[in-house]
């Protein structure tokens, strides 16, 4: 998967892998991707819901063990 | 795009983990796009004085190191950071005026940046709201 920023939250406890994920999209430009780990598991919740909350699309999720991989792409400022 | 949706909070108890949810919600509405208002009142308004430090509540007074430590070892930072935090992200926070003269709290001891407002200007606001959230 083609990503063009990573952000490692694991370790963080919801809400701050969604916190420091808005926190970064927001830094970076419109048609970029970014790779969010996070092994929080309400991520696999939390970050769906702040995608669609946010006109930003989730191309793809998967799961290593405990740990989530996320691939988000930014599409609206 | 979902619409921008508003979120309005009051916050009357002014313990660690009162003080905590309400920063927490607070910051991850305002991450998710949301507009939020949180109006500080009674117990509450000590939350947004300059230097604030809420401790556990009752018995578990002692244990506010405990927790702190906890938290932090999973990101979660002390309630200041979360409250700097809620600032920057653009969390509107409200001093309830009449709080201020029974809790003996001055304009200079807020936080910078915290508006004063009455109950009838806060519900003036939250009347226009999505979602209403009393922590107390």
């Amino acid at each position: 998967m083609q990503k063009d920023e990573t952000l490692d939250a694991k370790g963080l406890m919801c809400p701050m892998p969604i916190v420091k994920l808005a926190k970064k999209i927001k830094e970076m430009q419109v048609g970029k991707v970014l790779e969010l780990i996070a092994d929080d598991p309400g991520a696999k919740e939390d970050v769906p819901a702040w995608c669609s909350r946010t006109g930003n699309e989730l191309v793809e999720m998967k799961q290593e063990g405990k740990v989530f991989y996320f691939y988000i792409k930014k599409k609206a400022e | 795009m979902v619409d921008k949706k508003k979120v309005a909070i009051i916050v009357s108890e002014g313990t660690f983990d009162k003080a905590m949810m309400t920063m927490m919600i607070a910051n991850t509405a305002v991450s998710m796009g949301m507009e939020v208002h949180v109006f500080a009142t009674f117990f509450g308004l000590k939350l947004l004085t300059k230097g604030a430090n809420p401790k556990a509540p009752g018995m578990y007074r002692l244990f506010t190191g405990m927790f702190k430590k906890k938290m932090k070892a999973v990101g979660v930072e002390d309630f200041a950071v979360n409250k700097k935090m809620a600032v920057e992200l653009g969390v509107n926070l409200y001093a309830c005026s009449s709080s201020m003269g029974i809790m003996g709290v001055t304009e200079q001891d807020l936080d910078p940046g915290v508006k004063i407002l009455g109950a009838a200007g806060f519900l003036n606001i939250a009347a226009d709201t999505d979602m209403q959230y009393f922590i107390g």
